[in-house]
């Protein structure tokens, strides 16, 4: 299977894909409306959980679940890159201007800069919270299959919203493809992103103005041809999802009593965490 | 351009909670408004789900800066153009889920996200409509004028909403964090100008190769005076 993505930044679809249809490791086995309840559970907890300890706790996790699927950790270090960016970002107009003790200091064109610890506590704090999410909601689309993201798309959100949902997740593939031959065609040429800004806006226009036409043309032509077949209004499921498992009822019971007990020592009785 | 680039825990519970039921709200006004008026036919809907699938593919490009770094585009206004405020928010909240997905935002910022999204949508129609059909500016200066307006405001929108927030475990007060973002506000505004130029070119061009692909009022793919809009992009 040949593997295509404008970098190694930026996680494949059709790779993911590929690992959510073929692969086969316990949690590509676990129901899928487990895995969607633990995807809430990690969330809830990386946004309550205060200690730096107990986000390293989750963080490592969530990267155990990923080994688990026997996914690749040397791509998802690549995955990494958007947002471990984002968040040094963010964190950048933090780290110098938190009240803290200070680390280092140093002159920049005449500005006294100081790092203090409590900077640097955000910065991972948030960094940790961050990487537990990704990790586990890549390690989530990359061992979900279509058929039961469909179900559970149909369950969740209104009709209109997830036939377009459904849709526009089949015509990503084609889109990516597209974009990225163009791309290509682009560097191929000696063509480069960076002189585009300057002199090739034109060209960025060019290229992306017919993506938007060849997606408007496909989708006319798919719209006849799902009316052709008598398309109601809804897609039809094929298969169905069946209910979590017992063991499966556990695991997210057990998530959802370690968030409870979070949510409590956060914001009601902070001394249940005795020295962390 | 402008979204909330932050990852998830950033935000307290309560303020993803309250940025999410916001989202939720004018999300399920648009559904209600289009449901109502019948009017997501299958071919709108095919064209919205290929619209999310070009402004995501769109969106995953990084396009280097210097100085700057990286920024990225994601053509919201244009969408809002092409497809109109309602279908529009339904492709900015999709386009949101699949990136939450893959790590390109949080889950928990998709609330957020969607908002200021929602603002570049809905501004982006109506200034072009009011550029096109009020002031009746050419398709080039339209374009770029509705997204220059709509990526101001969801700049400060951006601002407005990191800003009331906070930052979950920080210790600065909003007037610090008002400050650090209204640099980051001002570092967005000033590379955003690249996808307000990219919007003007592409209105242009589509006006020019597939008119009936724009709004109904822009019907007979000439500008008022009669004369054929100059060629926007040349040798495309």
């Amino acid at each position: 299977m040949s593997r295509r993505s404008y970098s190694k930044h930026i996680p494949d679809f059709r790779l993911i894909s590929h690992y959510a249809e073929n692969g086969k490791s316990a949690v590509h086995s676990m129901n899928a409306w487990t895995k969607i309840a633990l995807l809430a559970c990690v969330l809830a907890l990386a946004i309550v959980l205060g200690e730096i300890l107990l986000l390293l706790l989750l963080y490592l996790l969530t990267l155990a679940l990923f080994v688990i699927a026997r996914l690749p950790l040397r791509l998802l270090v690549g995955w990494y890159s958007l947002p471990v960016f984002f968040v040094v970002t963010l964190a950048l107009f933090f780290i110098f201007t938190e009240p803290g003790h200070e680390l280092v200091s140093f002159s920049l064109l005449g500005i006294h800069v100081v790092i203090t610890d409590a900077g640097v506590l955000l910065l991972a704090k948030l960094m940790l919270r961050a990487l537990a999410v990704v990790t586990f909601s890549l390690a989530l689309v990359m061992t979900t299959r279509f058929q039961n993201i469909m179900t559970i798309t149909s369950r969740l959100l209104p009709r209109p919203l997830a036939n377009i949902f459904l849709l526009s997740y089949r015509f990503t593939f084609e889109t990516t493809d597209e974009v990225s031959d163009v791309l290509d065609a682009m560097h191929s040429r000696s063509g480069s992103l960076a002189r585009g800004i300057a002199r090739q806006t034109g060209i960025f226009a060019g290229i992306f103005g017919l993506g938007f036409i060849h997606a408007f043309e496909r989708g006319e032509r798919i719209a006849k041809a799902m009316e052709a077949r008598g398309f109601s209004g809804k897609f039809p499921e094929h298969g169905s999802l069946t209910r979590p498992s017992v063991g499966g009822y556990a695991l997210v019971t057990l998530a959802a009593v370690c968030f409870a007990i979070a949510l409590y020592t956060r914001y009601f009785d902070s001394s249940l965490l005795g020295g962390l | 351009m402008a979204h909330v680039h932050l990852e998830d825990g950033a935000f307290s519970l309560f303020w993803v909670i309250v940025w999410t039921a916001i989202a939720l709200c004018l999300i399920w006004i648009a559904v209600y408004v289009l449901g109502r008026r019948e009017s997501l036919t299958t071919r709108k809907m095919a064209i919205a789900a290929m619209c999310v699938a070009v402004g995501f593919a769109i969106f995953q490009i990084e396009v280097p800066i210097p100085f700057i770094g990286a920024i990225h585009m994601n053509l919201t206004p244009l969408i809002g153009i092409l497809v109109g405020p309602g279908i529009g928010s339904l492709c900015v909240l999709i386009i949101n889920i699949f990136s939450a997905a893959i790590g390109h935002g949080g889950w928990g910022m998709i609330g957020a996200n969607t908002i200021v999204n929602l603002i570049e949508v809905t501004m982006g129609f109506y200034l072009y409509k009011f550029c096109r059909t009020t002031i009746k500016l050419g398709r080039f200066p339209s374009g770029f004028g509705a997204a220059t307006i709509a990526l101001i405001t969801s700049a400060f929108a951006v601002v407005a909403i990191v800003t009331i927030s906070g930052i979950q475990d920080s210790a600065q007060g909003a007037e610090d964090t008002l400050r650090n973002m209204l640099l980051l506000a001002a570092v967005n505004v000033v590379a955003a100008v690249i996808e307000r130029v990219v919007t003007g070119y592409i209105v242009s061009f589509i006006g020019r190769v597939r008119p009936d692909l724009l709004p109904d009022y822009e019907r007979g793919g000439e500008r008022e005076s009669g004369k054929p809009e100059k060629e926007a992009i040349p040798g495309v």
